[in-house]
């Protein structure tokens, strides 16, 4: 009788094998995520409590980490004028893949307490896709570490797809940002 | 050291000395603020910057559209005598227009921009007044303005988010706002006696 022990996985086929792999990945990326923040309004003060020993986010394994290119969430934490949005989008589309959204305080969610303004946006979600939204005016930290574990578990149940939906749904994200931003490129006098 | 009633004094002196004024206002103990004709500002500055106002602080505008004008703030600040000084000016709200004081404070370029920017004041002898700072793409009336309506512009731009059910609080049919009026009333009477409701 054959041994079990060496019998190549013939029967998997290439998607099923792909799956598996992502699986593996989806475990190690769960336990060991890095922070791009993007404090761009008042709710970043809540991270240097869940940061520093009072919540201690690398007990989760997370970290911040200095540039877009190998962070796997984006951390918008608060109100997003016009001109930081050109560049959240810009960042955004600089991460590799995997990649995740957490958006912390009611202002990404519905304006919060500028949804009358004229500089601000209202829902980020038109924008790019956001896989957590923390609510609250600042959300408390246990609400934004939760909101950590909440992505871990999306992360562990294959639902963290905003990534996937932002290359389904280009055409729409990019109309949108056009609608609102007019010019999605930053121009500047200092790019140019 | 003089007190702070001399240092207002002087710098009373200081100004009303070189050009008429329309009007003083003591904003606070460290404030004064002085209302002159715009084409003094550029000499009140200059006085001022030569007699120790040497820091400008900030510069912008206000807009009074009863009146039909904008006004024109700029707040100089002295290292040695602690007054702040607000030189206010008067301009036309159509047209509106003010010489650049960019060779007396080379700091007020970026003020003057801003100001070109949310109230779309023209700055002539700045070279650069025009070009944008923090708005981009801007395509409406200048925001600061007084007839800019910010929650028509956001509710053309920005998507709103729709909400399927309405979650608020207070429902006509809940009679709980009268089972709430009802409870403070006795929560008092046994307060005060019964004496009063
Ligand atoms: S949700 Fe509240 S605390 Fe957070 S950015 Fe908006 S206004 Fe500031």
């Amino acid at each position: 009788m054959l041994s079990t022990k060496f019998t190549p996985a013939t029967k998997l086929s290439k998607a099923e094998i792909d799956r598996k792999w992502w699986e593996i990945g989806d475990f190690f990326r769960r336990n060991s995520l890095w922070l791009l923040m993007y404090c761009t309004g008042c709710c970043a003060i809540e991270l240097p409590p869940a940061m520093t020993s009072a919540y201690d986010m690398e007990r989760l394994g997370m970290g911040p980490m200095a540039t877009p290119r190998q962070a796997d969430i984006l951390l918008v934490s608060g109100y997003l004028s016009l001109k930081t949005l050109r560049r959240l989008i810009y960042t955004y589309e600089q991460m590799s893949e995997p990649r995740y959204v957490v958006a912390l305080g009611s202002c990404p969610i519905n304006g919060g307490i500028y949804h009358d303004s004229h500089a601000v946006i209202n829902q980020l979600d038109q924008y790019i896709p956001v896989d957590v939204y923390v609510a609250g005016c600042m959300p408390n930290t246990e609400a934004v570490m939760n909101g950590f574990v909440d992505l871990m578990d999306q992360i562990k149940h294959k639902t963290a797809n905003g990534w996937k939906k932002y290359h389904a749904n280009f055409e729409w994200y990019k109309e949108n940002q056009r609608n609102s931003l007019g010019e999605v490129d930053v121009h500047d006098e200092f790019h140019e | 050291m003089t007190n702070s009633m001399n240092n207002l004094e002087l710098v009373k002196k200081v100004v009303t000395e070189a050009v008429p004024v329309l009007k003083i206002e003591e904003v606070d103990k460290q404030q004064l603020a002085f209302e002159i004709d715009k084409r003094d500002v550029h000499h009140v500055l200059t006085v001022l910057k030569t007699s120790g106002w040497k820091q400008l602080s900030y510069m912008s505008a206000v807009d009074w559209i009863d009146e039909n004008k904008f006004e024109l703030v700029y707040l100089v600040f002295n290292w040695e005598v602690p007054v702040y000084v607000q030189v206010r000016a008067k301009i036309d709200r159509v047209n509106p227009e003010m010489d650049s004081i960019l060779p007396i404070f080379p700091g007020v370029k970026y003020y003057e921009r801003e100001a070109h920017e949310f109230f779309g004041i023209a700055f002539p002898g700045n070279p650069d007044y025009h070009k944008q700072l923090i708005l981009e793409e801007w395509d409406d009336i200048p925001p600061l303005r007084k007839d800019f309506d910010p929650e028509a512009y956001s509710d053309r731009k920005f998507p709103k988010r729709e909400y399927p059910a309405d979650f608020s609080v207070v429902d006509p049919k809940n009679k709980s706002i009268e089972k709430r009026k009802e409870r403070k009333a006795r929560a008092n009477a046994l307060r005060t006696g019964g004496k009063e409701q």
